[in-house]
């Protein structure tokens, strides 16, 4: 008995550290590998609670800038309106098929309105958390958009609170198509500029211009097409010369994001042949 | 007992919330974001408990993964920074002090606290990088973080000490 407690004395203090570093070896495997699980991540509901308060206090500290904004917007809209009533007034007779065909699509997309409450775009790897989770709807694998554009995809959908993978981190792969020519391909982030990402292989063929429109491809569930990404900036030779990679300038400011919508997965998305391009890794 | 268990606490909560609200936002030129937090195991006493040690800052570790998205990172360094710091703060402290010393600068003198708090740092920061380097490989972008990180929390953590036993 003696020896085995001198055992212990000597030795306890390995054993407790060999227990905590596995134990800390799987939470960082499992949040890397797999959709582990939320609780040690933002998406648990009291840390969600902590950054949302926290959130709500910089938000309020800005809100003399908000509301400069919003007087600002008060006034544009004000006189867009009233072109619109001219216009309307010309137009009320005829709503054409067309119109009717795309407002009708656009209602079939279920979105949930969702707001930000822990972001950060200069770290390596960025995540955003959002305040809305299962209990809402949200699940794994949606899309996230915002009023400028594509946002990321849901991570790890918490309770109450969600972990959102933006296009700001390296394991985020969104399925982008040119709007014009229609070639497509995977937008990637590889660190640095939080308002650039690359689309690579693009064949060499293809005739791409400066400024051209990037928007979503619809080849996958997450996002409908034709949802805006950006625009391209520059045309890169890719890293192996075989094709090009396109430099491309995001519609979304990342450090001001506040309102979100996360996309319903919907069965009336038109539906593409090609399926789950566009699951992380 | 219990009031070393809420002192202990207390230092637990302030420094992963300095942390995570605060320093978490600083990426000084991109690289460099201060992780000062070290400090609680700079501040345990000579004759404090290894296990429990290690059991604290593996909680504080834990804390603040949980709120920067790094799982397990910070708690897997910090709990190889508490297994080293007894061995480190019995080599390093003179041989004339207390039994529960505080090590401070006044205490252990200048050269061997800087030495104490510089190696306990180099410590968590090398396993924390190194675990960074699972989820993100970039060698070159890996070490400056690495260094510019280290240099900052040293520089935080000496300010600090030095301010708090100023006279």
């Amino acid at each position: 008995m003696n020896a085995l407690s001198d055992k212990l004395k000597n030795w306890g203090h390995w054993i407790v550290f060999l227990i905590l570093e596995v134990a800390s070896l799987v939470l960082l495997f499992r949040f890397n590998a797999y959709q582990g699980s939320v609780w040690t991540t933002q998406a648990n509901d009291v840390v969600g609670r902590v950054l949302e308060g926290r959130q709500r206090l910089i938000a309020y500290s800005q809100l003399g800038e908000a509301n400069r904004q919003l007087t600002e917007m008060n006034l544009q809209l004000q006189s867009e309106l009233d072109v619109v009533r001219h216009r309307l007034a010309e137009l009320e007779h005829d709503s054409s098929a067309t119109e009717r065909a795309v407002a009708s699509q656009l209602a079939g997309i279920h979105r949930i309105p969702a707001q930000v409450v822990s972001n950060s775009i200069r770290d390596r790897e960025n995540y955003i958390t959002i305040n809305r989770g299962l209990a809402d709807g949200v699940e794994n694998e949606m899309g996230v958009v915002c009023g400028t554009g594509v946002v990321g995809i849901v991570y790890q959908a918490g309770q109450h609170y969600s972990l959102v993978l933006p296009v700001l981190n390296s394991r985020s792969s969104i399925s982008c198509r040119l709007h014009d020519t229609e070639y497509f391909g995977y937008m990637k982030w590889n660190g640095g500029s939080p308002l650039l990402a690359f689309i690579d292989d693009i064949p060499r063929h293809a005739k791409i211009k400066v400024g051209e429109m990037v928007e979503t491809s619809g080849f996958s569930s997450v996002f409908p097409a034709g949802i805006f990404v950006g625009k391209v900036r520059r045309i890169l030779n890719s890293d192996d010369g075989l094709s090009y990679k396109l430099e491309i300038g995001l519609s979304t400011d990342f450090a001001r994001l506040r309102n979100v919508s996360v996309i319903e997965g919907n069965p009336q998305f038109p539906a593409e042949p090609q399926n789950d391009e566009e699951e992380e890794e | 007992m219990i009031l070393v268990l809420f002192k202990r606490l207390f230092q637990v909560l302030v420094l992963a919330a300095l942390q995570v609200m605060v320093l978490n936002q600083i990426h000084l030129f991109g690289y460099a974001t201060p992780m000062p937090y070290v400090l609680f195991l700079v501040w345990l006493p000579l004759n404090s408990n290894r296990v429990g040690n290690m059991l604290w800052a593996f909680l504080l570790g834990l804390i603040i993964d949980v709120f920067s998205n790094t799982p397990g990172e910070a708690s897997a360094s910090m709990t190889l920074a508490a297994l080293v710091q007894w061995p480190l703060l019995h080599a390093s402290a003179p041989k004339d002090c207390v039994e529960d010393m505080v090590p401070t600068y006044t205490s252990m003198g200048r050269w061997n606290h800087t030495r104490y708090v510089i190696i306990l740092t180099f410590v968590h920061h090398a396993l924390f990088f190194l675990l960074e380097s699972f989820s993100f490989f970039h060698l070159r972008d890996l070490l400056i973080s690495f260094a510019a990180s280290l240099a900052l929390s040293v520089v935080l953590m000496l300010t600090f000490e030095t301010l708090r036993h100023g006279k």
